[in-house]
């Protein structure tokens, strides 16, 4: 049961990671950060990611047939964005309280591999919590 | 902004005290200069997260509190007993955290002490430099003005007004929503949802940007008294040949 910081270096293990943050998305605070911010610091990073987590998560568009998932939250599982030098990956964590919080890894896109950063942060945001 | 933190605080983090800083609105719990607890009556504690938000029975709560209180490691025991994950105790007490600081560090005239010496009984979580504390409490403020310049909707009951058909309500805004009864205000709803006020406060903002909840009006002060006539006899003589001339030019039109 591994918490934010542990989590954190957990994420930054995968290869070409080079940031990471746990972010709330309803404020736009970091929680916990490690490594590099992709955006000028962590604080203008988190604020921006969240805000983009924030429209996925509540965009009608990305949610699915409330009758599939009742009104589970968030509908978004991930959010993936591809630069042209860098992955980011999005991942919602799923809390039995009432939370809005989302790991955000920023990726090099020559080292990293993104298909096996997305099932490694997948499981890292689920022991963050369990 | 800057000038809104308390410069107390500043001092504080400088000479790493240990203790409580009580303002108008709330306090924070300083270990070693740096934020370890904030507490205030317009936000819900970390009890009211777990408890409303149905992550702890109420009764496991309490026994944590009368295991580990007087010890000051109530936060430790929840993870140690298996009540609660690392990253869950710290997600919830960060949010609790930031949350009454938020209210506690507002602009306000009152006075701020600080008791060197106190500690808090949920006990040792994710210390917070303070400087960061103060800065996201202003960047929230700043939040909340860019979404919706009305900070008197904060402490209002909360009044839903008729929804436009077909319009989707994002999940979390809808759940404010049907809460919203005209009688429970913002902070009364984020205890209900077991959720953090400040959080609430964006929903609420939100929902009246959207015109989905009333915008209360601001009591305006009563109209200025028209200003007194001028005593009698100080007016102008009146100009005879122009009121001649607009009375002929009547005259002409009728």
């Amino acid at each position: 049961m591994p918490g934010i910081d542990k989590c954190l270096l957990h994420v930054m293990e995968l290869p070409g990671a080079r940031g990471a943050a746990v972010v709330d998305w309803t404020s736009g605070l970091a929680l916990g950060t490690v490594g590099e911010p992709s955006g000028g610091d962590f604080e203008t990073t988190a604020a921006e990611t969240a805000e983009l987590a924030r429209m996925a998560a509540e965009h009608a568009a990305f949610a699915p047939d409330p009758a599939d998932r009742p009104d589970k939250e968030p509908p978004v599982q991930d959010l993936i964005v591809s630069t042209c030098t860098g992955f980011h990956i999005m991942r919602f964590v799923e809390t039995t309280f009432d939370s809005s919080v989302f790991l955000h890894l920023w990726l090099d896109r020559d080292t990293g591999n993104l298909a096996l950063a997305r099932i490694r942060l997948q499981s890292i945001a689920e022991r963050l919590v369990f | 902004m800057k000038a809104a933190v308390s410069p107390m605080l500043v001092r504080l983090a400088d000479e790493r005290a240990t203790g409580v800083l009580i303002r108008e609105r709330g306090a924070l719990y300083l270990v070693d200069g740096q934020v370890v607890h904030a507490e205030s009556p317009a936000a819900p504690g970390i009890d009211d997260l777990l408890v409303a938000g149905g992550r702890l029975p109420r009764a496991g709560w309490e026994e944590a509190i009368a295991r580990a209180g007087a010890r000051h490691m109530v936060g430790r025991f929840l993870v140690d007993s298996g009540r609660l994950a690392d990253g869950e105790l710290e997600i919830c007490h960060l949010g609790a955290l930031f949350d009454a600081a938020f209210f506690t560090l507002a602009p306000s005239s009152g006075p701020t002490r600080f008791r060197y010496g106190v500690s808090h009984w949920i006990g040792p979580v994710r210390p917070v430099s303070a400087a960061i504390v103060a800065r996201e409490s202003a960047r929230r403020r700043a939040l909340l003005a860019a979404i919706w310049p009305y900070p008197d909707i904060d402490s209002a009951p909360v009044v839903p007004r008729a929804p436009t058909a077909g319009r989707r309500i994002p999940g979390r805004q809808r759940r404010v929503l049907s809460l919203a009864d005209g009688v429970r205000t913002p902070e009364a709803i984020a205890r209900a949802l077991g959720r953090p006020a400040f959080h609430t406060l964006i929903d609420v903002r939100r929902l009246a940007a959207n015109g989905l909840v009333e915008t209360p009006t601001v009591p305006t002060p009563p109209p200025a008294l028209p200003a007194p006539l001028p005593p009698f006899g100080q007016y102008a003589d009146p100009d005879i040949s122009l009121l001649r001339r607009l009375r002929d030019a009547l005259e002409e039109s009728l």
